[in-house]
This record gives structure tokens, C-alpha cells and sequence, in this order.
């Protein structure tokens, strides 16, 4: 099959070639007496139209081989019958393809022999007998007709599908057919008939190599060529008259296909034939064999040209026809043609290639026109042939085998047989094809086919790049609303440092020693506010005040008692009367050069002691220069006084409150009366720093100067004493001095102050609840912050009421002083200038004796220096008079007891006072600075003793001692001109208290009478 | 010209329009396609090694789906087409030549987070 396939190309390419070169020697051998260029042209324009004829027709072959294998394809979809008939022929073929190929294998030598032969007897048969011949190539000629009828029926059938108007013209051609079938059926009987009778022959007469395969098919074919008329007669027994058309129509067209192919394609394959026998025997033969053929050759064209020269002309027009409406009328053509050929089948070969012929010598002007049909077929085809399916190339083979045969008989046996394998298929294909066709045809008259509005199947838009990343990296089932991307979140720049800040507390006045504190940070206060200690300061104060004191004054009494400090300082000035002494210091800065004028001893709290100091002598101090100053003593604690009081008036006397020593007051020289209040805060006054030592001065508390000047005194104040109400009251000293205590939260007392003129103011000191650091509107002598003031109870004019008008007529007597009876406040008495005391009460009442005469003489100018009533609670008081006489009365009588004349030598006396612990001793002091002492038990007529003080002159004397205690203590404070304090405590014996003492001093008093 | 009509065998008759019952609906064939959709795609992740095979297995179960509701002459074409969701667009569409009053289509899509199925059906009616 390979080598059958080389040739194929070979021959197709040696086809023109040789058949020209053929020609050529043609010309030298047969065209002696011809015009050579003549029939060169002839022959050339022969060639030419063969060469396309040929051309053509193989295109035609190719294109009805494709076509018939889709119709193929489509046959074994739709009908199971045929294609198990096909099958069935197939397998058939393929075992005759084997036998035969062994055969031929076997049989190589024989056949080369038997070609010889067979050409041989083919050239005798051609020569001797012409009817034969004829046969043969009319044979060949229908065979070459039915093998390409095989090909062209697909041909055919695509071409009735393509437009009905074929298929009609197929129906019609049907019913021709049917005549020419059966003439067809006859030939082929007959043919068969031959065949079998020529069986022999004819395979020996199969020389060549192409030829033998194509033998093979024949002879492959050959049984089932039989088998395939009893198919068809099983066909026909069946009345298949449809299939039977059908194939009768292919066959038509086969026909008027094979028409094209046979022109060209018969001559061809004798020439080839030739040829190849030429090349492959004898070269001797070969030339005699040529010679023979193309005689032959020339012969049937020559007879063409006689014999068909009208069909030539017809079918030069159907040329024509052919390439101006190919598809169409095409068909009509061979219609035609299977007309002549349907009339003489058998003898007409001739005609056949008349027609042939014919077309060769077509006007060379179609021809152009025919050779742009050509060129554009050949195109087609290249097209095609790039990609043939296997089946076309099988059918390409088997068609240039077939063409190639040489034996005509075998050649219409091959193509009866390849008629028969498809034929079925076909059949049922365009069967079917029909009845769609129909249907549809029938149907689309009724229906409306439209297009209809292009559906959207799916729309998915891309996802944007936001869902995408949502998607992949996003929360499921969460959607992002908006972002925050920190756009408002600004800084600016700012200069200022941050300010620091600190809370802090204070207090005024501190509550304590913490005044002013706060958190080192704010979140410490709650700490620190726990920290502070609560402290009651007021009860702190209060008790440090009195604790102070008492701890004080026991210090004092301690040292005082067991080792008195003056024992050593007074030694030179130790008196004779006293065992021991001491100075007051009064060795200070402000008190240096003032002279003491008066001294006073509280009558409660004996130990304090009242000094009151005149103007300097020499300016010290500037600010105190002119100011009075008072001193608070207490005589335990005589290093430094207790408080100093200002005043910027004279003083001329002073007292305590009467109940505790807290209160001082003092009368001046111009008639006022100032009261200084010792608790008072310091800080109210005026603090001085003298010799690294504060001082403080006190100003008055309450002054009456400039105020209740109506009531004040006019003249000045020579003295001033305190009431205690209660005292009268109590009989026993030491009960009143209890009672006194308690009244001392009351400062309900009395004042009295009385001046020169007899004029006698009666006060009520009043402690004020509320204090007014501001001021008061209305007590304008206070001072700011003060409490204690005077209000004026009272005044008695004592000269109208006391005196006589005997003595009131001579003289207006000046009163001196005044004593207030112990026992009994509401009576006192006055001493005055003119040598009486004058006995008066509080409320005006009457009393007897009204005066307190001397013994000798009416009134006469002496005074009475002091008075002093008898401590002890006895009504007997002491005169001391200017003139040294000194007289003792008593409160009944006007006329004294006893009197004492010149015990001081005629020296006035200055001061004279009772002893406190005993009931019948007295000091006097006299101006010539001697102290006497007096114990009248002892001896009534004169002192028992007499100290007299040279160094220094004595001011004024004060007694003290405290009666409630029995250590013997009785001390006597002098006031000396330069200033300074003594005080001596007298001896024991007279201290310390007798036995019976005040009822002797009775009994005396009782013999004075 | 006129012999085909001659050669009509008596036996073609034709029916021009389905039975009311028998005719393609839409809104019933959709419902029967998200049903076996919803059925057989419920949690499939996109594979493009079993996809052809899914999409083949679908259209044959649709189609029998289809033949089971009993559309008389109906001719049924099913299309099924997988496409792995990445986030392309897409769009697909269709047209046809029929006869607009016997033939009818029916389209329904599923979709979940890693593919997207279009199933489309058209019948059409067989004269």
C-alpha cells in the first residue's frame, strides 16, 4: 500500500510529464504526414484540457469522498441497517483484501508472467478483435463512471440538500432512473456474467504493480459485487423503493460526474498504463506496445470526434453551463448525459469519448474562463487536502487504484462494489435528511421564528479593592461605617511651665506652737490635719497661770523659811530689833532714782506687797521718764517685782481689790482713780527690753480721769480704800479670809477713795463679760481689750456731816485719811488736820461719838498722820498725830483710852501700825527715820523699843505677817529715800504670839478706863 | 416543485403549541434548578480539577430533573457553567432563535464564598 501511495504522487506528477513526453514521441513517430505545430496545438490544447479535466475531476473525486464520509458519519447515526449491510461488505472486502494479497504475494513471478501475457493478449485482443476492444474500454468507461458515481454521490447528495429545487430534479430523475437502473442491473448481470467467464484472463492480464492492486479491489469486490445484487434483490424483494431511488440517483450522478473524470481520466489511465508498462517490462515491447496503445488511443479519440460530434457540442455548452451555475445546473447536465448514456449503455462508448473529445476542443476562449474555475477548484481542494480525515484518504487511494485500471471489467466491478457499501447509508441518511428537511420546511410555514431579547444569565461585577480586603482580612459579618483615622488629635507648642500651686494654712491667733503648716502635697492633708493636736489652750493657760503661782510661792516660802537671802546682803543694815532682813531689788533700770512714796500690803495676800515710785531724779529711761510707776511684789520672790504698773498722774495711794490680789487700784494727784488689772494679757502693753530682760508696763485698765468729771474728785486723792462686803460678816478672820476667796469670782466690792476737801466717792468695781479689743463707745476710761471698770456709786460729803459747826466755822478741817472698820465696813473713820478723828458711816446714819478728840484741848492744828484699827477684830484704833502724841481710843468713846506724849521726842509720826500676830504690839515710825516698837502688855508707858535708822531716811513703814501662821514671821517693809525696800523681821519675842494675850490686853484696857 | 408536498407521508401531523400543563414555565424549572443547586453545591469549595466533572454530574441532574416535570416535546438544553469567585467581573449572557410562544428559558445562579454556579435552561418545544 506504501509503495502504492508513492505512487500515486509519482503518478500524478508523471501523469502530464509523460503524457506529454508520450505525446512528443507520438508526434515523431505518428505525425509524418500531419502538420506538426498543428497538431501540436491540438494536442497541447487537448493536454491542457485534460490536465484540468483531470484536475477537476480529482477535485470532484476528493470533495465527493469527504462529502460521502460525513454522509457516512450520518448514515451509521441514523440507520442501523444499513450500516450492519456496510459492515458486513466491509468485512467481506477486508478478507478478500487478504486472500488476495497473499495471492498476489505468491504469486509475484506468476503475475509478472501473467502481465506479460495479459498484455499481450490485450494487444492481440485489442487488435484482433475491435468488439472486444470495444467492450473493454467501454467497460473500463463504465467503470470509470460507476467507481467515480461511488465518490460523486455525496457530491451529489450535499448538493440536493443544498437547495431543494436539486432534490425535486433528484425526484424526477428517480423515475428516469428507474428505467436506466434496470438496464444498469442488466448490464452488470451481463457484466458479472463476462467476468466470471473472463475471470481467468483477466487477472492474468493484470501486469503492473498499480494494476494489481487495483485487481485486488476488483477482485475483492468480485463476490461481493454478487453478493451485493442479492442484497439489492433482497432490497428489491423488499420493495425498498426509496433506497432503490436513491442509488439510482447517485448513480445519475456518478454518471454525469464520471463524465468529467472519464474524459480525461480514461485516456489517462491507458496512457499511464501504458507507460508504466513500458517502464516496468520489456523496453523492446514497451515501444510496440506504445505504438499499439496510442494508436488505440488516437483511435477513439479520432472515433469521438466522429461519432459524438453533436454530443461534443452539447456538452461543450453544458460546460459552459457548468462554470457559470455549477451548483445549480450541474445536475441538468448530467441528466442529459445519463440520457445518452442510458440509451446506448453498451455501444456508445464511443460516444463517450466523443464527448470527451469534445470538451478538449472547447474555444480556447471558454477556456480561460474554464481555467479560473479550475484554479479556484484546485485551490478548494489544496485548501481541503491540507487536513483529510483518514477516511478521505482511504478513498483517495482507493480512487486513483480504480482509475487506474487497467481491465475495464474489473475496474466496473469495484465500483459496483463501492456502490453498495455506502449506498445504504446514504440512502438512509438523505432519507432522513428529507423528512427533517420536509418538516421543517412544512413547519417553518407556520411558525415564527424570532430572535429573542438576550438574556442576562449572570452579571457579576469585579469586587473593588475595599470588599476584597474586607473579604480577605476583615471580620466576617461586620461592616467598616467609617474611620477614625486621628486626624483631630493636634499638638501646639506652649511656652508657660506648668504653675506649681501648694495649699498652706494658718491661724491667728495660734491655737498652739503650730500655727501656719499644709501638705507637702495636696493628697497629705487628711495626715497632717490628724497630726495636729487638739489643745484646749484656754484651760492650759488657765492652769499653767495658777500652777505657776502656787509652784512659785512655794519656791518662796521654801527659800524664804529655811535660807533667807537678805542674811547675808543686810548685815550691815540689820536693825537690832529684827533677827534677819532683806531689800527688795529695786537695783533695776526703770526704778533707779525714784523715790518710793507709798507702800501697801494686800490684806488677803499678805506676801504682795504694792511700792509706789516717784518721778526720777535723774532722766533714765526716756519713755518712763514721766510716769509713775507701781510695783507688784511678792515678798518670797524679791529679786525682781511681779508686775509694773504706769501711770502717767502722781500717785498718792493705791490698794488691792480686797478679795485676791488681781486688781490694783490707785488715786492720783489730780483727783483721778486708775485700776490696772493684773491678769490682762501682756501683749496688750508696752514690752521693753532693759538689761537683756523684757519688761513689761502696764497701762491702767480704767481711768476716771476726764471722765465723770461731775463726780470725780476735784482735789487730790489722799486715799483710797477697798470694802469688802462680806468681811464684816464674818467675825472669824481666817472664815472671812475663806469666804473672801469665794467671793472673788463675784467682784462685787466696793472702792473708796476720798480726797482732801472730805469728799468721799464710794465705786463698784464691775468686771465686764465681754471684752472689746476694739474699744468702747461707752466706757471711754477703758482701755481696748480691758474688763474691769469703775462705776460710781456714791459720794459723801464729810466735812458738812462729820464735823462740828464750832470746828467747821474756825476752819475748814482737811481730811487725811480714812480706815474702814473691820468688823463692820459701813463704819470709818478720818483723820484729819486739826487733831480729831471723826467717826462716820457709809449711809449717812448717825453714830456717837461723832468725834475722837485728844485728851487736853479743844481742836488745834495737829495732824493725824495714821489711824490703824486693831486687826484682831477689838474696836480700838490707833492715832498717830504730828505733834509725836499717839493715842489709843476706843470706838465708844470720844475721848482716847490712853496717849502717849513725846515717846518720839516731839517727832511728828509717820506711820504707825498694829502688829499682825499679836494683839497688843504696834510699830510707829517717826520722821526722824526711828522705829518704835510698842508692847503694851510689856509696858504701857513707853515703847520697848527703838531703832533708829541713820543711814538713810525712811519713807514710809509697812507691816508684815500673816496672822494665820504661827512661825513667828512679822516683818516691817521700809521705804527709804534712796529707793530702796527693807524689810526686817522683828525678833521672836515680839512675833511670836503670847497666851491670853488679847484678854490681858482687855484686862489693860479695862484699867485704862 | 409541488411534488414534496405530495410525498408527505400521512403520518406527519404536527403540534403547533404544548398543552397548558405540559408547557415550559419558568418560575418551575428555576425552582427545580436552586433546589439542586442548593442540594449540591451547600458547602463546595471551588476545585478546578473536579469542577468539569461537577458541572456535568449538575447538568445531567437538572435535565432529569427537568424530564421528570413532565415538559411533553420538549427539547431541554442545559448549561452549567462553574467560576471560582476571585473577585473578577463577570457577564454572561444569552440569545436565541425559537419560536417565542412554545419556547421559554429559566436561569437561576448560586453562589457562596469561593465559586459561582449559572445554571441556564432552555426548552424548546418539538413540533
Amino acid at each position: 500500500m506504501v509503495d502504492y501511495k508513492g505512487y500515486v504522487h509519482k503518478d500524478q506528477d508523471k501523469d502530464r510529464g509523460e503524457a506529454k513526453e508520450r505525446k512528443g514521441e507520438r508526434e515523431r513517430f505518428k505525425s509524418s504526414e500531419r502538420d506538426r505545430d498543428k497538431l501540436r496545438e491540438t494536442e497541447r490544447g487537448k493536454d491542457h484540457r485534460e490536465r484540468e479535466r483531470e484536475k477537476f475531476k480529482e477535485k470532484i473525486q476528493e470533495k465527493d469522498a469527504e462529502k460521502e464520509k460525513h454522509i457516512t458519519r450520518k448514515d451509521k447515526e441514523k440507520g442501523s441497517e444499513k450500516e450492519k449491510d456496510r459492515k458486513y461488505r466491509r468485512d467481506d472486502q477486508k478478507q478478500m483484501l487478504k486472500q488476495n494479497n497473499l495471492r498476489t504475494h505468491g504469486e509475484k513471478d506468476k503475475e509478472q508472467h501473467r502481465r506479460r501475457e495479459s498484455k499481450d493478449q490485450l494487444e492481440q485482443a485489442n487488435v484482433r478483435d475491435e468488439v472486444k476492444e470495444r467492450r473493454h474500454t467501454e467497460r473500463k468507461v463504465k467503470e470509470g463512471k460507476k467507481s467515480e458515481r461511488k465518490n460523486s454521490v455525496g457530491e451529489f447528495l450535499t448538493m440536493k440538500d443544498e437547495g431543494s429545487g436539486h432534490r425535486h430534479k433528484s425526484h424526477r430523475d428517480q423515475e428516469l432512473n428507474k428505467d436506466r437502473e434496470r438496464s444498469q442491473r442488466d448490464k452488470r448481470e451481463h457484466q458479472h456474467l463476462v467476468r466470471a467467464g473472463k475471470e481467468r484472463p483477466s487477472k492474468q492480464r493484470s501486469h503492473e504493480l498499480f494494476v494489481k492492486d487495483g485487481e485486488e479491489k476488483c477482485v475483492s469486490r468480485r463476490p461481493k459485487e454478487g453478493f451485493s445484487t442479492e442484497d439489492r434483490e433482497r432490497q428489491k424483494r423488499e420493495n425498498n423503493e426509496k433506497r432503490q431511488r436513491e442509488e439510482n440517483e447517485r448513480k445519475k450522478r456518478d454518471l454525469k460526474n464520471s463524465e468529467h473524470n472519464k474524459q480525461g481520466k480514461s485516456l489517462r489511465e491507458e496512457e499511464t498504463s501504458h507507460q508504466y508498462e513500458r517502464s516496468t517490462t520489456d523496453k523492446r515491447k514497451s515501444n510496440e506496445a506504445e505504438k499499439k496503445a496510442d494508436t488505440r488511443q488516437r483511435q477513439n479519440p479520432g472515433d469521438h470526434v466522429s461519432t459524438g460530434k453533436p454530443m461534443q457540442r452539447q456538452k461543450s455548452e453544458e460546460e459552459l453551463e457548468i462554470i457559470d451555475n455549477y451548483l445549480t445546473n450541474y445536475e441538468d447536465d448530467f441528466e442529459d448525459y445519463e440520457d445518452d448514456f442510458d440509451d446506448d449503455e453498451e455501444d456508445n462508448d464511443n460516444e463517450d469519448r466523443d464527448s470527451e473529445e469534445k470538451l478538449r476542443e472547447i474555444p480556447i476562449s471558454k477556456k480561460s474562463e474554464i481555467e479560473e474555475i479550475q484554479r479556484a477548484i484546485n485551490a478548494e481542494n489544496e485548501r481541503i487536502n491540507i487536513m483529510p480525515p483518514k477516511k478521505m484518504q482511504k478513498e483517495h487511494e482507493k480512487e486513483p487504484k480504480m482509475e487506474r485500471q487497467d481491465s475495464p471489467a474489473r475496474g466496473s466491478l469495484c465500483r459496483m462494489f463501492m456502490d453498495f457499501e455506502a449506498a445504504n447509508q446514504r440512502q438512509t441518511n438523505r432519507n432522513m435528511a428529507s423528512i427533517q428537511k420536509k418538516r421543517s420546511s412544512e413547519l417553518l410555514r407556520l411558525i415564527d421564528l424570532d430572535f429573542s431579547v438576550s438574556f442576562s444569565l449572570l452579571d457579576l461585577p469585579p469586587v473593588n479593592e475595599y470588599d476584597m480586603y474586607i473579604r480577605n482580612f476583615g471580620k466576617t459579618n461586620t461592616k467598616q461605617a467609617y474611620v477614625q483615622c486621628n486626624e483631630d488629635n493636634l499638638e501646639r507648642d506652649v511656652q508657660t511651665d506648668e504653675i506649681e500651686t501648694l495649699e498652706k494654712w494658718t491661724q491667728h491667733p495660734g491655737d498652739s506652737v503650730l500655727v501656719s503648716g499644709g501638705p507637702r502635697r495636696s493628697n497629705d492633708v487628711s495626715i497632717d490635719v490628724a497630726v495636729t493636736p487638739r489643745i484646749d489652750s484656754q484651760r492650759l493657760t488657765n492652769f499653767l497661770r495658777s500652777a505657776c503661782q502656787v509652784i512659785a510661792v512655794l519656791l518662796e516660802e521654801d527659800r524664804g523659811a529655811t535660807q533667807p537671802r537678805w542674811n547675808l546682803r543686810s548685815r550691815q543694815t540689820s536693825l537690832s530689833i529684827s533677827d534677819s532682813c532683806f531689800q527688795l531689788n529695786t537695783n533695776l533700770l526703770f526704778l533707779h532714782g525714784r523715790k518710793v512714796f507709798c507702800l501697801h500690803v494686800s490684806q488677803v495676800q499678805r506676801q504682795a506687797l504694792l511700792s509706789v515710785h516717784g518721778l526720777p531724779e535723774k532722766p533714765s529711761v526716756i519713755q518712763l521718764d514721766r510716769k509713775y510707776i507701781i510695783c507688784v511684789w511678792n515678798v518670797w520672790q524679791p529679786s525682781s517685782p511681779q508686775k509694773v504698773l504706769v501711770c502717767e498722774a502722781e500717785v498718792t495711794c493705791c490698794c488691792f481689790s480686797p478679795s485676791k490680789a488681781t486688781l490694783v487700784f490707785a488715786g492720783t494727784m489730780d483727783g483721778s482713780l486708775v485700776v490696772w488689772d493684773l491678769r490682762e494679757d501682756s501683749r496688750m502693753h508696752l514690752c521693753m527690753k532693759l538689761n537683756e530682760t523684757d519688761w513689761i508696763f502696764r497701762a491702767p485698765t480704767f481711768s476716771t480721769d476726764g471722765v465723770l468729771s461731775s463726780l470725780n474728785h476735784s482735789c487730790p486723792v489722799v486715799a483710797i480704800e477697798s470694802i469688802s462686803t462680806s468681811i464684816y460678816k464674818k467675825q472669824n478672820y481666817e472664815l472671812s479670809h475663806l469666804s473672801s476667796q469665794e467671793e472673788m469670782s463675784g467682784l462685787s466690792f466696793q472702792i473708796a477713795s476720798m480726797d482732801e476737801n472730805g469728799t468721799l466717792n464710794l465705786w463698784v468695781a464691775v468686771e465686764l463679760q465681754k471684752v472689746d479689743l476694739a474699744g468702747s463707745q461707752s466706757d471711754l476710761g477703758l482701755i481696748p481689750g480691758g474688763k474691769v471698770k469703775l462705776v460710781h456709786s456714791s459720794t459723801l460729803q464729810l466735812n458738812n456731816s462729820l464735823f462740828p459747826k464750832a470746828i467747821l466755822c474756825l476752819t475748814t478741817p482737811q481730811t487725811l485719811n480714812i480706815k474702814f472698820l473691820p468688823s463692820n465696813p459701813n463704819h470709818f473713820i478720818v483723820g484729819t488736820d486739826v487733831g480729831v478723828v471723826s467717826h462716820g458711816t457709809r449711809h449717812d446714819l448717825r453714830v456717837l461719838p461723832k468725834l475722837f478728840k485728844p485728851q487736853q484741848g479743844g481742836p488745834r492744828s495737829v495732824r493725824a498722820n495714821a489711824v490703824d484699827f486693831s486687826p484682831l477684830g477689838k474696836p480700838i484704833f490707833l492715832v498717830g498725830c504730828s505733834d509725836g502724841s499717839i493715842r489709843l481710843h476706843q470706838m465708844t468713846s470720844e475721848h482716847p483710852l490712853i496717849q502717849w506724849n513725846d515717846s518720839t521726842n516731839g517727832q511728828p509720826v509717820i506711820a504707825l501700825q498694829w502688829a499682825l500676830t499679836r494683839p497688843a504690839v504696834f510699830f510707829v515710825l517717826d520722821a526722824s527715820s526711828s522705829v518704835y516698837i510698842w508692847d503694851l502688855l510689856e509696858n504701857d508707858l513707853c515703847p520697848v523699843a527703838k531703832q533708829i535708822i541713820q543711814s538713810d531716811k525712811v519713807m514710809t513703814m509697812v507691816v508684815l505677817g500673816e496672822p494665820e501662821k504661827t512661825n513667828g514671821l512679822l516683818g516691817i517693809a521700809l521705804a527709804k529715800q534712796s529707793g530702796i525696800i527693807d524689810i526686817q523681821y522683828v525678833k521672836k519675842k515680839w512675833a511670836l504670839p503670847q497666851s491670853e494675850e488679847s484678854e490681858k490686853l482687855q484686862l489693860l484696857l479695862q484699867q485704862f478706863l | 416543485m409541488e411534488e414534496p408536498l405530495g410525498l408527505a407521508s400521512p403520518g406527519d401531523t404536527y403540534s403547533l403549541r404544548p398543552a397548558f400543563r405540559h408547557r415550559f414555565r419558568s418560575s418551575i424549572v428555576k425552582e427545580c434548578i436552586h433546589a439542586i443547586l442548593k442540594e449540591n453545591l451547600a458547602n463546595v469549595q471551588y476545585n478546578p480539577e473536579e469542577t468539569p466533572q461537577l458541572t456535568r454530574s449538575l447538568s445531567d441532574a437538572i435535565k432529569d430533573r427537568l424530564k421528570e416535570e413532565g415538559f411533553h416535546r420538549y427539547k431541554m438544553v442545559v448549561q452549567v457553567v462553574i467560576g471560582e469567585q476571585r473577585g473578577e467581573g463577570v457577564n454572561m449572557a444569552a440569545r436565541c432563535f425559537w419560536d417565542a410562544d412554545t419556547d421559554n428559558y429559566a436561569q437561576d445562579v448560586f453562589m457562596n464564598d469561593s465559586l459561582f454556579c449559572v445554571v441556564a435552561a432552555f426548552g424548546c418545544f418539538y413540533y
